[in-house]
């Protein structure tokens, strides 16, 4: 009885599913090293910074609202934690303030979208900029190498045969999905995503929601971009661009709809590993690296472009 | 001026599954305003768009003017003179008055340019003759009220020089005030001879415009009766299918001790003015009134979703500091919305998670969700209130809108909420699912819980309430206990006319 009302959730999910397996079936009978252990550490290691990133994002877009902030507030959030460790704070500390300071972002965008009814697009693609250029300021330009070893562990570290960043990665999914799935929290968003009208008339507590979603997606960037700069050991002001995009694209192409209410974690899981493995299947083939958006691109295109035939066939099956 | 200008034959038309009409005939008379009622679903709209070329019938024949007419198009009954205005406006928001009016026919000079002043010049005359000079035929379309746009629809349809009006329900968007004035015009358009079908389920109106009037009911015609040769009763009866004393079931109740109580309550917008009402435990209260009297308004303003503009809310005697449905909640109020698709549910969640909108936390205070236990309160809930679904986890869109209002009282009920207030909890549902809730009410009010209902159906208001407030204008004019109930005195008090102007 207990899978039978968790279903729900997976309804579309099942879809991103089918077409991961197709990805990891083909993949692995067309590229050599593909199904190697090693390869498929490195897929998750490479990934995990992916899923920590789309977790919190996937809670926002659920509640059919987005944050475009994500890549900009790892970036900075990863600068700023770079000073704290050059100015010698315990490591235990800088975790603590980088999770702060995603907080903070998190309710700033709250705040707008929440308080001010600024549209969650326009606000957060404004804070995504202010962020950007605050971690120009915060590293004057430069590039901060060769951070504490009780830090960079986090990323580069091993626990027996798997990595740390990894089992944190895990971790947080778990948390998130707990949160989603298993809380009182997690259902509101998904009433507030199905129907925000219909969410105040059933005492919701809307605005609330709303603020604690943002906040979400903050504090998993946060954590995210510590945990990207103890991979690279390394700290540079253009270290999240890369994936404001590249979040959203996971939890679409994981199911999740834009529009709010369907989809969950399981799908944006689903989804980052199917972006990430696009990713490692060209680079063991040899794909020059210029040639990856592109195929992003088309991969984001060809799902959405399922999603709707697929929902169009549903809707008239039941009629 | 007594001859019939339209007789429609032996109709009969098919949707697949379904019978919409079954060997209906109906006549019209020039001059005359014939009422077309049923429950919804009836087939009064689908009759209305046989006699419009909206649809063509599968068998049967329509005379107009004595010779058989045969419409495929709403174009062809249009050149014969059969013009209609719908409930939903068919106005193009950024054209001008005139270009609306003469859309697609525009007058042109000799070179073929469209010669705007002749079109202004019609339109104005046009609107004139339906004393609404006051709108400017140069005016967007979408800068006019509702009323307004309402006289641009039926001066577009007076432009062809129509013989016969069909009005399909053209209150349902209008406020009081409008309702009169569209009345009015009604009125006049008879005087001109014209024939009007007008297409209602509302009791109130009919007195007051009707001449005869023709009730269906699942597709068939139950009878044409003359509007003075019936009562109400014996109208309701006809709609329903039986009589109304079965439908209306209320047990005998004490109250006791006053549960809400607003003082002086107003709204912001000028919607609701000093509205003071009094609930008691166990009792159904009625608040009577047409759409935009500030019904709805006043629900709004005691459930926390608008802003309080003064005036007070006690609960059980205590005063309570309106913040926000979330409180208000805690406090012990519910509300079944009026708009159950866009207020009431979120169509596209499922069954189970709609019931548990409200009553989550109550269930689970300490945030974690234990499925089993979700589940079952569910299912208790499907059950109690039969909701006819294969599986709870079904969207509630592919629900019936009975079947879809059992799921936003079950969400209620799960609540416990001492007070409910049930906005319309009626509309646009059959009338098995009606009794069953009209049932539902009655128990709840038995059980101790006290019930606010709004409705614009007067039988169910009168069937149900045990004390019923008039609302006009955002002001309560009247209230009145169920042994002083009176369909005409709560009639004219709901439309604002005094004595008895309405007997005309």
């Amino acid at each position: 009885m207990k899978k039978y009302l968790d279903s729900i959730k997976h309804s579309r999910t099942i879809y991103s599913f089918v077409g991961l397996m197709i990805m990891v079936v083909i993949s692995s009978l067309t590229v050599n090293k593909f199904m190697t252990f090693d390869n498929v550490i490195t897929i998750f290691r490479q990934a995990s910074t992916l899923f920590i990133l789309s977790a919190g994002l996937t809670a926002t877009i659920l509640m059919a609202e987005i944050d475009l902030s994500v890549g900009a507030a790892s970036g900075f959030i990863g600068c700023v934690s770079a000073q704290f460790l050059k100015a010698d704070l315990p490591v235990p500390m800088v975790f603590l303030l980088g999770m702060a300071l995603g907080a903070l972002v998190g309710m700033l965008n709250g705040f707008l979208v929440g308080t001010v009814k600024m549209p969650s697009f326009i606000a957060t693609y404004g804070v995504s900029w202010v962020l950007a250029g605050l971690s120009v300021i915060v590293m004057n330009g430069a590039v901060i190498f060769g951070l504490p070893e009780g830090f960079t562990w986090f990323g580069t570290g091993y626990v027996g045969p798997i990595p740390v960043i990894v089992i944190i990665a895990c971790i947080i999914v778990a948390l998130v999905y707990f949160l989603l799935h298993r809380t009182t929290f997690g259902r509101d968003i998904y009433s507030f995503g199905f129907n925000p009208d219909a969410a105040l008339y059933s005492a919701v507590p809307v605005n609330r929601t709303l603020y604690a979603a943002f906040i979400l997606s903050g504090i998993t960037a946060g954590i995210g971009g510590l945990l990207m700069m103890a991979r690279l050991n390394a700290a540079d002001a253009t270290m999240g661009d890369a994936y404001g995009m590249q979040t959203i694209a996971a939890v679409v192409i994981g199911g999740t709809s834009l529009l709010g209410g369907e989809g969950g974690i399981v799908g944006t899981i689903i989804g980052a590993l199917l972006l990430t493995i696009v990713v490692n299947v060209m680079n063991l083939l040899g794909i020059s690296s210029f040639a990856q958006p592109m195929v992003v691109g088309l991969l984001i295109l060809a799902v959405v472009m399922f999603d709707t035939y697929t929902r169009a066939m549903q809707e008239k099956l039941i009629e | 001026m007594d001859e019939t200008i339209l007789r429609v034959h032996s109709i009969t038309k098919r949707f697949p599954g379904v019978k919409a009409l079954d060997n209906i005939d109906f006549d019209l008379k020039r001059g005359e305003v014939h009422i077309l009622v049923g429950e919804n679903g009836a087939g009064k709209s689908t009759l209305a768009k046989v006699i419009l070329g909206a649809y063509v019938p599968d068998e049967g024949e329509i005379f107009f003017e004595g010779q058989k007419v045969a419409f495929k198009t709403t174009r062809d009954a249009l050149e014969k003179g059969i013009a209609a205005v719908y409930q939903e406006f068919t106005l193009f928001p950024y054209l001008n008055v005139a270009q609306n009016i003469f859309f697609n026919r525009e007058p042109r000079n000799k070179l073929g340019i469209i010669d705007h002043r002749k079109m202004e010049r019609d339109a104005a005359e046009l609107l004139r003759s339906l004393n609404c000079e006051y709108i400017d035929v140069r005016a967007y379309v979408k800068k006019l009220s509702v009323a307004e746009q309402q006289m641009v629809e039926i001066a577009k349809a007076l432009s062809y020089s129509p013989r016969i009006m069909v009005f399909d329900e053209p209150t349902a968007t209008l406020s009081e005030r409008e309702v009169e004035s569209l009345f009015e015009r009604i009125h006049k358009l008879k005087a001109a001879g014209i024939g009007i079908i007008y297409v209602s389920h509302r009791m109130q109106e009919f007195k007051f415009i009707g001449d005869r009037i023709t009730v269906l009911r699942d597709g068939k015609k139950i009878g044409t009766v003359g509007i003075n040769e019936v009562s109400d009763k014996e109208i309701v009866k006809m709609m329903v299918g039986r009589d109304i004393s079965q439908v209306f079931h209320r047990s005998a109740n004490v109250f006791s001790g006053e549960v809400l109580k607003t003082e002086t309550l107003s709204d912001r917008a000028g919607r609701v003015k000093e509205a003071s009402i009094v609930l008691n435990k166990g009792e159904i209260v009625g608040l009577a009134g047409l759409v935009g009297a500030g019904r709805t308004e006043l629900a709004k303003l005691i459930f926390g979703v608008d802003p309080i503009g003064g005036g007070k809310v006690y609960i059980h005697g205590r005063e309570v500091n309106v913040t926000s449905p979330v409180h208000m909640v805690k406090c012990g109020v519910g509300m079944v919305c009026e708009d159950r698709k866009r207020l009431g549910l979120a169509v596209n969640d499922s069954v189970a998670w709609n019931i548990m909108a409200v009553s989550l936390k109550k269930y689970f205070p300490r945030f974690i969700i234990y499925y089993n236990k979700a589940y079952d309160i569910v299912e208790k809930y499907k059950t109690q209130l039969r909701i006819a679904t294969p599986d709870v986890l079904r969207k509630c869109k592919f629900l019936s809108g009975g079947n879809q209002q059992k799921v936003v009282l079950a969400k209620w009920l799960s609540m416990d909420t001492d007070i409910l207030i049930f906005d319309e909890p009626t509309r646009g549902i059959d009338v098995g699912a009606k009794i069953e809730i009209y049932g539902l009410m009655d128990k709840l009010a038995s059980e101790g819980k006290s019930i606010l209902m709004i409705s614009s159906e007067l039988p169910e208001i009168i069937g149900m309430s045990d004390r019923i407030y008039v609302i006009r204008e955002g002001r309560i004019v009247g209230e009145c206990k169920r042994a002083e109930f009176s369909t005409d005195d709560i009639a004219s008090q709901m439309l604002g006319i005094v004595g008895d102007a309405h007997a005309s």
